[in-house]
């Protein structure tokens, strides 16, 4: 059987599917819509009775959570960081949040279609001590059999990284370096692919952070100066970052958006990723 | 009305624009997370986030982009997370807690031993993300552009993957589910 029969087969069989009635999500949706209003509409308490199978899974992890909270060690490990894919972060504090996106009129935004302007941050990366340096296609070629390297289509005028590196750190790491046109020792934004099982990234103490979503997964926005610390267990790798970064993951992928765009902009950046044509 | 107009004025706070987009997209979306989650509740509460979180997000959504691959591209973010999250581990130590097992709604299905039912079975049997490519392709019918659009991939890359997928598919049905290559083959 050829794979266009196998396919028409399957096409054919999965429409027998016999799938549970599709509940009223359009009438839960606008009851909280209506009560709500957008900044409140947030989706973390649903009025429904959860399933049995989490109702149990919630005791138990309850049960587990209050009884490590009484260990002193145990506690401090589980309330000082949070953790994005690979990246951990440890924050000072909570100081004030800042200012999200979700209000109804940003009014610390230029406009929409503007090409936003981009300030180069201090120096994100040594560039001269950094190896790996590749071309797009041969990272392209090295990595895809692990992920697919995106490109931010915004700003629309940004086009491609200027340097692109991949290095070997128990998984292909993949660094996009945009310089700054006008400087170009200064760095205007690196975007970094970090797939599962590479090396451990601590991100400790950023002045301010943020739980935010990029394209509806849980990500964290950060706001340096802080010391970034990377580890594989053995070795150990210590930098300042003075810009401040967006992390969130996808899969098996960690991404980091480090700029010194402000947080709208770094969102809109990071959503606009499209793979390589 | 069309769906881009529908998705600007939701975006502009419009929450009837917006029940409207999620009626015409609720079935999609909560199939999906069936599909992958293979319980219904849980299915449900996955596409109520999906659109909490989507409305949520609308004004940075370009309404250019079909709404629907967007969708049900949150919908296997949270579906993923929920396995991942509490997932296996929390569902064995759940059985672990429970006098009496409860017959799982996968259970119930093969004992309907429908064509279908088998087909989702041997499906389950690969890893997540083929599952998930063939779900979009084939039991929602997606076009390879959506299924592309969805995954955040390219459209060559949902074919080459779709072909390994199916190759995998093949020598699952045969060793695991003669029957269901019985059917096809006759």
């Amino acid at each position: 059987m050829s794979e266009l029969d196998f396919e028409n087969q399957l096409h054919a069989i999965a429409k027998t599917m016999n799938y549970p009635r599709t509940p009223d999500i359009a009438g839960f949706v606008s009851s909280r819509l209506r009560h709500f209003d957008r900044l409140s509409a947030a989706p973390v308490t649903k009025p429904r009775l959860l399933s049995r199978t989490w109702a149990w899974s919630l005791t138990i992890v309850f049960v587990l959570l209050s009884s490590l909270l009484l260990i002193p060690p145990a506690r401090a490990a589980i309330i000082e960081f949070i953790q994005i894919g690979i990246v951990r972060i440890f924050p000072r504090p909570i100081e004030p949040p800042i200012e999200m996106p979700q209000t109804a009129t940003p009014h610390s935004f230029a406009p929409v279609t503007a090409t936003p302007y981009l300030e180069s941050s201090t120096l994100l990366i040594d560039l001269s001590r950094l190896a790996g340096e590749r071309t797009l296609s041969q990272a392209q070629t090295l990595v895809a059999s692990y992920y697919p390297i995106l490109l931010p289509t915004y700003p629309p005028d940004l086009g491609e990284p200027d340097h692109v590196f991949v290095q070997d750190a128990d998984g292909s790491i993949t660094i996009l370096v945009w310089l700054d046109p006008r400087d170009p020792e200064k760095v205007l934004m690196s975007l970094h692919f970090i797939p599962e099982g590479s090396w451990a990234i601590h991100k400790s103490e950023p002045v301010t952070i943020q739980e935010t979503f990029v394209n509806g997964q849980g990500a964290v926005w950060a706001v340096g100066p802080y010391p970034l610390r990377l580890s594989n267990g053995d070795l150990e790798f210590m930098r300042l970052i003075e810009g401040h970064v967006l992390i969130w993951a996808v899969e098996d992928v960690t991404y980091r958006l480090e700029t010194a765009l402000p947080f709208v902009e770094a969102l809109k950046v990071a959503e606009s990723l499209q793979p390589l044509p | 009305m069309d769906e881009p107009t529908l998705i600007r004025r939701a975006a502009s706070g419009d929450a009837a624009a917006w029940e409207s987009l999620v009626l015409a997209h609720q079935q999609a979306v909560f199939r999906l997370a069936y599909l992958l989650l293979g319980d219904a509740d849980d299915a449900e509460d996955i596409a109520q986030e999906t659109f909490l979180r989507a409305w949520k997000a609308l004004q940075r959504f370009d309404p250019t982009r079909l709404l629907r691959p967007w969708l049900l591209s949150i919908a296997a973010n949270l579906s993923r997370n929920r396995r991942r999250s509490a997932g296996r581990y929390l569902a064995a130590m759940t059985r672990a807690f429970r006098e009496q097992p409860i017959e799982t709604p996968l259970a119930e299905a093969s004992a309907q031993n429908t064509d279908a039912n088998n087909l989702w079975k041997a499906v389950q049997h690969l890893d997540l993300p083929d599952q998930q490519i063939v779900y979009l392709r084939y039991f929602l019918e997606l076009s390879v552009t959506e299924t592309a659009e969805t995954l955040r991939v390219a459209e060559g890359t949902v074919k080459s993957r779709l072909s390994r997928a199916l190759e995998k598919l093949r020598r699952i049905i045969h060793q695991d589910f003669p029957v269901l290559a019985e059917g096809r083959e006759a």
